[in-house]
């Protein structure tokens, strides 16, 4: 930092190292047995307002001097910015290492593939599923940072999970169910004993028995309808239509070139309305076990909680120094995350979450619901640019007639447009009902970075929705 | 290796270095040099598999990677559970290529802040603000076994461009290829600046049914979303791909001929895959008529089929192997003005942007246009459109297909997610008859 210091306005250093384990079964077989280990230093340093960063694997010191000559040389050959000056921030010092009561990589493979192997005999059991997949993931991650402005601190975080998937095949018709979440499954920033509490065997029959119903199940008719949402496509919901349009960086057009822009205008805190007054979103990175979870961001912010809607009205961004200075605010938000070494850091989404409301639970939100369809688990994703226009489709979706769950139906798609979709949000189930959903899958960043978050929830009700639209 | 048994372990090793310049209205935003090497190691017990990886290439470093992917294919083979997996056998030596240029290899930040000042300037003079990316990379793979190796060494080089006017309204043009010198920065954004300077209000269609003129950006996104579903041989395998039992059906027009062929001429080549298998060129859907599915050793074996040298890693990876070179021939149209000619009424698209499969065996596909998208009125483009979501098959959209353009470009993602595998599909402009938008986004 010394020598970085004399030749950019500021400069910061990242040691990460990346230990990985992914495990899972096919059918019955075990597909994945697989580790990683990775390790390496960025550099980051800021000349004449441009940007530059290196980053070369290893931890000796001549690949870092290396990694600082070529993050200057790469800054100076842009052509000259303009960019804000960093919003103050005191330096980040300590340490600090995420809660898990059992480590997952000393447990035996054994152990781990015998849970796996366990579930996936229970997934085979509809003669409809072709394909069975049981997984197990753990993560930990190792970093150091320190930067020109006298931060020196080290965390450990450490994620584990797992899941289930079963595809039943009859025909033209395929369908697939998981659980507890699609795309990888559930992960939470914790130890061992948190895949063990999945209890993957115990959901494996039901699991299996609703892929097979699903190839059968009528598909999901096209109306305007009231639709309840639970679960991981609630957490989606809120990934893609708030998270997202609120990063900083898109608001203020950094984004255009990939990840797009934002409807979301850069002055709109306390002005734009966002959703019905149920809406109330929390950004919070120091959520025990949320995968948006840290002591402090990857330019040495620290993490904390900050309010993003209040009673349906926007009340904040995730930024970064120089995206928080750029807009006037007094400090970053904290949200900077790069996916390892070899990535610089960029505005990410802490645990954006959704808080409870009064509706009780899931149960009496449904016995308070005349007609509808109820979607939990999320298959398919896409949204416009700006983060208005979206469309998602559920794994399965069931019938809500007088106040109680009909059908299953196959293919339940809706689609709306984000500030007319949350305006019809007229219900929140209680704390009760309130959990995390990970999502594990977020990309973002150019060269892409694919980061983990967790969104709280509890059931939600929207009414005049479209669905049956795909 | 030289220890190993033989086809019972392999090693894999990507070297990348890489640079990429982001700009944002018309400043640089971010900049990325990377210089990492992944070790892959994939060991077989009893016909199980175990992997293991590392960027660590001391000797006690490669030597508990070993370690970790013996005890992880012990660990999988202690559960005596069935396995089909045929091994790593030696294979013919790969085909020589010419994917790499030594001067991209330089990897200049020079030329980059050059080819960004020149984008700025082009689209200030238009009272426009550019944003995009400029990157180039070298990538070295190898693979060996107990029975020999091999060495691949390839540049990949992009520029894209979008250029957004104070409207809001924007423009995109990118060029991909093996050479950096082969970015011209300046047409690039002019291109880019002339769809966001396109006269006219936006109007706004209707959801429906329209025939639509693709450019190849969108043309080529589609057709990756068709290697990942209807032309991966393990979905094929398993029975839930979309042509699963219709090889030797008509799937798509008689115009449509789609092939991966590594060595095309303006393709991002490749010498073998992650498991060593030497690339082919090999036809997928000639005359509309489906031809095959790509393998890797595992879905391969599955299918009673040997691997097409399209592994992703070795042993494969839980989606599935995918095609990374596809190529489309090229029609009889002579630009995208001949292409729009026919149509009465209907949409012209620049690229496609969140696109996502729905439900893969129907290749349905879902995504929102974005960066020039216009109405075409008489046969010829009239005025920018609102834009709109695809929500359609992709088969039946190439079932659509009426012409061709008869040039092709090599159209890229350009994600770069991991460690870098820059690839792309070289295709036409093209005329489909009846695409289906479920909705106004822009």
């Amino acid at each position: 930092m010394d020598a970085a210091g004399k030749r950019a306005e500021y400069a910061d250093a990242r040691f990460v190292r990346t230990q990985s384990e992914l495990l899972s079964t096919r059918n019955g077989a075990v597909d994945q047995a697989d580790s990683q280990d990775s390790e390496g230093i960025g550099v980051r340093v800021r000349v004449g307002g441009s940007w530059g960063f290196a980053a070369v694997r290893g931890t000796d010191k001549r690949g870092a001097e290396a990694a600082l000559e070529r993050a200057l040389a790469v800054a100076a050959a842009q052509p000259p910015s303009r960019g804000a000056a960093l919003a103050e921030e005191p330096p980040a010092v300590g340490s600090y290492e995420s809660p898990a009561e059992r480590d997952p990589f000393e447990v035996p493979l054994e152990d781990k593939l015998a849970v796996l192997w366990a579930a996936d005999a229970l997934l085979r059991t509809e003669p409809e599923v072709a394909v069975t997949h049981a997984r197990f993931q753990a993560v930990r991650v190792h970093k150091l940072f320190a930067s020109t402005d006298g931060a020196l601190c080290e965390q450990v975080l450490t994620e584990c999970g797992g899941g289930l998937a079963a595809v039943a095949v009859d025909g033209e018709e395929s369908q697939i169910r998981s659980f507890p979440t699609s795309h990888g499954g559930h992960m939470e920033q914790t130890g061992y004993e948190r895949f063990l509490l999945l209890d993957l065997a115990g959901e494996a029959p039901r699991v299996s028995a609703e892929a097979a119903a699903l190839v059968r199940a009528p598909a999901c008719p096209s109306e305007t309808t009231t639709l309840i949402l639970a679960g991981e496509q609630l957490g989606s919901q809120l990934h893609e239509s708030v998270g997202h349009a609120v990063e900083l960086d898109r608001v203020l057009g950094r984004e255009a070139s990939y990840a797009g822009t934002s409807f979301v205008p850069s002055d709109g805190i306390g002005k734009l309305r966002f959703g019905s007054e149920h809406v109330n979103v929390t950004a919070d990175a120091t959520h025990p076990g949320g995968l948006g979870s840290y002591r402090w961001d990857d330019e040495g912010v620290e993490g904390r909680s900050m309010p993003i809607v209040r009673d349906g009205v926007l009340a904040g961004f995730l930024s970064s120094r120089e995206t928080a200075a750029e807009i006037g605010l007094d400090r970053s938000g904290g949200c900077m995350r790069a996916d390892g070494f070899a990535r610089q850091p960029i505005v990410r989404m802490t645990n954006v979450s959704l808080e409870p409301g009064d509706a009780g639970t899931l149960a009496d939100l449904v016995a308070d619901t005349e007609r509808g369809l109820l979607i939990d688990t999320n298959r398919s994703w896409s949204i416009d640019d700006r983060r208005l226009h979206f469309q998602f489709e559920g794994e399965a979706g069931w019938e809500i007639h007088n106040g109680e769950v009909g059908r299953l139906v196959r293919n339940p798609s809706y689609a709306g447009v984000t500030p007319r979709f949350w305006a019809g949000c007229d219900a929140v189930c209680s704390a009760s009902e309130w959990q995390l959903s990970a999502l594990l899958d977020c990309g973002k960043g150019e060269p892409g970075q694919t980061t983990h978050v967790s969104h709280g929830s509890a059931p939600a009700r929207f009414r005049d929705v479209e669905v049956g639209v795909a | 290796m030289a220890a190993a048994p033989e086809g019972e372990a392999l090693a894999h090793v990507t070297h990348e270095r890489s640079l990429l310049l982001r700009f944002a209205g018309n400043r640089p935003t971010q900049a990325t040099a990377i210089d990492d090497v992944t070790v892959e190691l994939a060991v077989l017990v009893d016909g199980h598999l175990g992997r293991a990886a590392t960027n660590e290439t001391d000797a006690q470093s490669l030597s508990a990677c070993a370690d970790r992917a013996l005890l992880a294919a012990e660990a999988a083979a202690a559960t005596a559970a069935p396995t089909t997996h045929p091994g790593f056998p030696p294979g013919p030596p790969p085909r020589p290529h010419r994917g790499h240029d030594p001067d991209t290899a330089a990897l200049d930040p020079a030329r980059g802040g050059a080819a960004l000042a020149t984008a700025f300037a082009a689209a200030e003079r238009h009272k426009l603000e550019a944003h995009g990316v400029w990157t180039v990379a070298e990538e070295e793979r190898a693979v060996a076994t107990s029975a020999g190796g091999a060495l691949d060494r390839t540049t990949d080089a992009l520029m894209k461009v979008i250029c957004i006017g104070p409207g809001g309204r924007s423009g995109y043009a990118s060029r991909v290829g093996v050479a950096a010198s082969a970015i011209e920065p300046e047409p690039l954004t002019e291109r880019a600046a002339a769809k966001a300077l396109a006269p006219g209000t936006p109007a706004e269609l209707p959801p429906g049914e329209y025939p639509v003129v693709m450019e190849s950006r969108a043309v080529g996104s589609l057709l990756e979303l068709l290697g990942s579903t209807a032309l991966n041989g393990l979905a094929y395998a398993e029975g839930r791909g979309a042509l699963a039992g219709r090889l030797g059906e008509r799937v798509a027009a008689p115009a449509i001929n789609l092939s991966d062929s590594p060595q095309h001429h303006a393709t991002l080549p490749r010498a073998f895959d992650a498991e060593g298998t030497p690339k082919q060129p090999m036809p997928l859907i000639q005359d509309g008529v489906a031809q095959a599915v790509v393998h890797d050793l595992r879905s391969g074996a599955l299918a009673g089929a040997a691997s097409t040298g399209h592994a992703l890693a070795p042993g494969g990876i839980p989606e599935g192997p995918q095609p990374y070179n596809l190529v489309l021939t090229g029609g009889g149209a002579r630009d995208v003005e001949e292409l729009c000619a026919p149509i009465e009424r209907g949409v012209y698209v620049t690229r496609f942007w969140y696109e996502n499969v729905v439900r893969p065996k129907e290749t349905l596909v879902t995504a929102v246009t974005r960066d020039g998208t216009f109405l075409i009125e008489d046969g010829r483009v009239t005025q920018p459109l609102r834009d709109l979501r695809l929500t359609d098959s992709v088969l039946r959209i190439l079932s659509g297909v009426q012409d061709l353009g008869a040039g092709q470009e090599l159209a890229s993602q350009a994600e770069f997610y991991g460690r870098r595998f820059a690839h792309g599909v070289v295709c036409p402009a093209l005329r489909a008859g009846a695409v289906r938008f479920t909705d106004t986004t822009g």
